[in-house]
């Protein structure tokens, strides 16, 4: 029964595949900008419209048995992603502190998110939802230092539920957008691609090349080295820095007003 | 899952990804294989570190090693396995995983529905975040290092 229906899923992903290439890429304007929509965002969005709240052609169960195959899918485009990266590594080198010192703009989840989460009224949500992009990692990370059944907790699930949906295609919209701006050099931007997550670093960095397809080599690179980046530097930002730093904003924020959700008394030593 | 069944899977994802180079990118099949399997062949040999290695790291930083090594400069045959792998299209690599992906991720959608509309708008403020900081100090030091 169950390889039966996994060999459903791999024709259904066949289907969406050929589908969404024949649609082929589409860009347009929008505003000052191109926005470019790639067969791989077709693809997404026809599959989440394929459950049972949809046209109903799979099931539950078969959802289940398709989400390992998403890890085992993204192996080989790590593998090209690897064969990008080699032939680049005198630029990469030439490019490295730039490469390192972005790794930092991850950040930039808090810095524009919090004050956002404060204005709408979040109470230690706002820690689980700013700290990171909220993907696999960060979840660990959050249910190990308060539990998933907490504030917090519902604060990174949620950015991770938001992130599965719709992050491909946020990202995809944007870095394509931004491309179209030349407010920064695409090398910047195809740095700021590597995000930690193979899926939205895929759409962006994708959207990226389909603007500059000139550049394609180095900003596969680029991308690809920061998100390993990413990778390896994110769970340690994560504890040591982005939750620290969001736990303080929030005590900040909150100084006057009774936290609403957890009683999180500051500890003045430890 | 052991590496035999993730062979098993992969075999079908990389000849569904020769179907989508064909269509989207007009690159017969039989000239991306060898690219093909040389992908896998990095996979392959990926994985097989991550067991045998008592270190624990991921097996994509083994994967990611060995494509980079196989294709750095002054490697031998790194002119050729670099022109195989540019036969199968990065873009044609990404649409069946996202295709997965969105098949996998239906379930969320109900859990979608009951979050709301403020967590949504955080989100798309938290991708925003990650990607101008990153973007922006990448700006600023490829212009002071004079890369651009």
């Amino acid at each position: 029964m169950k390889k039966v229906s996994e060999w459903k899923i791999h024709g259904l992903v066949l289907v969406l595949v050929i589908v969404s290439e024949l649609i082929g890429a589409k860009s347009f304007q929008v505003g000052p900008g191109k926005a470019v929509l790639l067969p791989m965002l077709y693809a997404l969005v026809i599959g989440l419209s394929l459950g049972p709240k949809g046209f109903k052609i799979v099931n539950l169960d078969e959802m289940k048995i398709a989400s390992p195959l998403i890890g085992v899918s993204v192996l080989l485009l790590i593998a090209k992603y690897g064969t990008t990266i080699g032939p680049s590594i005198p630029l990469l080198i030439k490019a490295g502190p730039a490469l390192l010192a972005q790794e930092i703009g991850n950040f930039g989840t808090i810095l524009f998110a919090f004050p956002i989460a404060m204005l709408l009224g979040f109470g230690r949500e706002a820690i689980g939802a700013v700290h990171s992009i909220a993907r696999e990692g960060n979840i660990a990370i959050i249910s190990d230092m308060y539990g998933l059944d907490t504030p917090e907790g519902r604060g990174v699930m949620g950015v991770y539920i938001c992130g599965t949906l719709f992050g491909a295609i946020f990202f995809g919209l944007m870095a394509g957008f931004f491309a179209s701006l030349n407010i920064f050099h695409p090398y910047a931007l195809a740095m700021a691609c590597g995000v930690g997550s193979a899926s939205m670093m895929a759409a962006s960095s994708g959207a990226l090349t389909a603007a500059l397809p000139h550049m394609a080599q180095e900003i596969q690179a680029f991308a690809s080295a920061s998100n390993l980046l990413t990778a390896a530097d994110g769970v340690y930002a994560s504890v040591f820095v982005a939750i620290p730093f969001t736990e303080w904003l929030y005590r900040k924020f909150h100084k006057q007003e009774p936290t609403p959700t957890l009683p999180a008394a500051p500890k003045e030593e430890e | 899952m052991s590496i035999r069944e993730h062979l098993r899977i992969l075999i079908i994802v990389a000849a569904i990804t020769l179907v989508g180079n064909l269509v989207g990118f007009k690159i017969n099949p039989i000239e991306a294989l060898p690219g093909m399997l040389v992908l896998l062949g990095i996979v392959t040999i990926g994985l097989l570190l991550a067991k045998i290695i008592p270190v624990k790291l991921p097996s994509i930083v083994y994967i990611s090693l060995i494509g980079i090594i196989l294709t750095i400069p002054g490697f031998p045959g790194s002119a050729w396995f670099t022109e195989q792998a540019g036969k199968v299209e990065f873009l044609a690599l990404c649409t069946p995983i996202l295709a997965y992906a969105g098949i996998a991720s239906g379930k969320d959608l109900d859990d979608f529905k009951k979050l709301g509309w403020r967590i949504v708008v955080v989100s798309l403020f938290t991708f925003f975040g990650t990607f101008i900081g990153s973007a922006a100090i990448a700006q600023f030091m490829l212009k002071l290092t004079g890369q651009i």
